[in-house]
């Protein structure tokens, strides 16, 4: 059994890593490649953000009580990150190298900010404040390996 | 765990670490000025007035106002909260100090006693001002990393250092404590505690978060992580009694942070050319090319029947100004290039948090600092650096140091205004777009 900031944390990094491959690959004008990571990675995010937004989010603020909280900073950055992952799909599309590594470096330093939020305070509070925290994990999990 | 008096996004108004960053490139165009009309004197001994004034302009006109302003910023980052009044506190302790090492840099080229007494009163405030703020921030129970820790012993060894400073600066003007013997050795101390403990142990504290922020890299290895910066400022306490034996270690401690740093660059997984990481590469190896310089028997400097094919010059001041020029300032030149446009970029997207539409107006990072313009400051920096060795080797070729140097710090000023002067405009399209 995995903790919330066990398993969401590992999670930040899968998306890193698959970040990271995506871009190396623009760098190397790989196209393709750069796809089939850029793809990965976009799916990895929409799922975590999900998990967040339409389960623990919830989750933690009926606990709590706190509707416009940390939640709420977290939701609106979540919203600015899909916004900058659009830009990044076009400039993918366009094959526009030098517009994609500009971008890319805008998505990484805001994701790694919000993640560091999330990772310092949002998780360890959420597994304060939630009792069935791991079950929530491996229901996670459960729908993860259908 | 205490969560109260945590603050989600307390960064402090953009304005205030700018001002650090602005100023401090103009310390080092003062610094060219100076060594081009000094000639070629200046380079006799670390001893000459102008040489004091050129090593401060340096270290403290340029090394500790930029870490100065990014310390004000990554406190929040990193500890989950701020400094107090941060605009108070900012702006007195910047121009306070601002001053204090104009008149410190003139004290030493002028020898003026009431310069002296100018220099050590706005020096003690304006550092004991910002001094004080940030000891209150780290004193408190705020989330306990290695990097905090390695924060703590930084902050210590600049409080330490004003310390010294301030009873050599007393010396100065004729107001000397009986107990304290001030020797070559205490001026030794002091540098050490600026160079090594307060500059030195912050870039290992900050090495420990950016690497696996900005770059996807593995953390450093555990036992750096925990006793790196805790063993460094020992053994700069144990200098003060052993000073041999301690700075042996202290090179070899800087040899082991150098393979770590290697090692974790290695192992990134963002691999797209990036010049920040090239800084931290040339500073690492600068960090095993002064293990071999210092290790080499003495036989090898300023010896007539020299065992290389060129005398090597005063080893001291040879030593000092590769650790500076290579390791120092290439590292936070390098983080520069990162923090100018997180900055901008971070403030403005936090602007539009609550009015998503603005996002729109503002541009991604790399037009707030062009990659190859990064990239032509780092050249820069490298061929300003081969001339400053050159000149201690034939310190005729002042000039050239001279006029290099100055080349690069006004092309990290125009960076600097460029990346500035965008934020402001965005800034300004945000505030129109939200009245309608």
């Amino acid at each position: 059994m995995s903790s919330i900031p066990e398993y969401m944390t590992t999670k930040h990094r899968e998306c890193d890593e698959f970040f990271s491959e995506a871009e190396a690959a623009v760098a190397d004008k790989d196209w393709s490649l750069a796809l089939t990571k850029w793809q990965l990675f976009a799916s990895e995010l929409t799922e975590h953000l999900a998990q967040e937004e339409d389960t623990l989010f919830p989750q933690f603020e009926q606990a709590t009580g706190m509707t416009s909280g940390p939640t709420q900073v977290m939701r609106m950055e979540h919203q600015q990150m899909r916004a900058l992952v659009q830009s990044l799909d076009n400039a993918l599309a366009a094959k526009d190298k030098d517009e994609y590594l500009g971008l890319s470096e805008t998505l990484m330093v805001m994701m790694q900010q919000h993640n560091m939020k999330e990772e310092m305070m949002l998780y360890p509070m959420m597994a304060q404040h939630l009792s069935d925290g791991e079950q929530l994990i491996e229901g996670f999990k459960a729908n993860e390996a259908v | 765990m205490n969560m109260s008096g945590l603050s989600f996004n307390a960064l402090p108004p953009i304005d205030l670490p700018f001002r650090f960053f602005l100023s401090a490139p103009i310390f080092i165009i003062a610094c060219a000025l100076l060594v081009l009309f000094s000639g070629e004197t200046l380079w006799l001994s670390r001893w000459q007035p102008n040489m004091l004034a050129l090593t401060h302009g340096f270290t403290l006109g340029f090394l500790t106002m930029v870490m100065m302003g990014a310390l004000l910023q990554l406190l929040p980052v990193i500890g989950g909260i701020g400094v107090v009044k941060p605009r108070l506190i900012a702006t007195t302790s910047h121009a306070l100090y601002c001053a204090g090492v104009i008149a410190l840099m003139l004290s030493f080229v002028f020898a003026t006693n009431w310069l002296t007494l100018a220099a050590l009163i706005l020096l003690s405030l304006g550092l004991g001002i910002y001094l004080s703020a940030i000891i209150w921030v780290l004193i408190k129970k705020i989330s306990q990393g290695d990097s905090i820790n390695c924060f703590r012993l930084a902050i210590t060894s600049l409080a330490i250092l004003l310390l010294l400073g301030v009873l050599l600066l007393a010396n100065r003007v004729g107001i000397a404590l009986p107990s304290i013997i001030l020797d070559k050795h205490l001026t030794d101390i002091h540098a050490l505690m600026g160079l090594v403990g307060w500059a030195g142990i912050l870039i290992v504290a900050v090495s420990f978060q950016v690497l696996p922020m900005f770059h996807v890299a593995p953390n450093m290895p555990k036992y750096i992580r925990q006793y790196l910066g805790t063993s460094i400022f020992i053994l700069l306490i144990t200098y003060v009694f052993y000073a041999e034996v301690a700075l042996g270690l202290l090179f070899i401690s800087h040899g082991v942070f150098a393979f770590s740093l290697f090692y974790v660059i290695n192992q990134r997984k963002r691999k797209v050319p990036d010049t920040s990481i090239k800084y931290w590469q040339l500073a690492a190896g600068t960090l095993l090319l002064l293990n071999i310089l210092y290790f080499l028997p003495d036989s090898f400097y300023s010896s007539v029947q020299t065992p290389l094919f060129i005398a090597l010059p005063d080893k001291a001041m040879l030593l000092t100004a590769i650790f500076i020029y290579f390791y120092l300032l290439s590292v936070i030149q390098g983080m520069l290039l990162k923090i100018l446009p997180f900055l901008s970029y971070t403030h403005l997207q936090q602007r539009c948090l609550v009015d998503f539409s603005a996002m729109q107006f503002i541009p991604h990072m790399h037009d707030f600092l062009n990659k190859k313009h990064g990239l032509v400051l780092y050249y820069m920096h490298i061929l300003s650096g081969l001339s400053l060795v050159a000149v201690l080797f034939e310190p005729s070729l002042y000039a050239v140091f001279a006029i290099l140097l100055l080349l690069e710090f006004v092309w990290l000023l125009v960076l600097m205004v460029r990346c500035m002067r965008l934020y402001f405009t965005v800034n300004k399209k945000i505030n129109l777009s939200n009245t309608p």
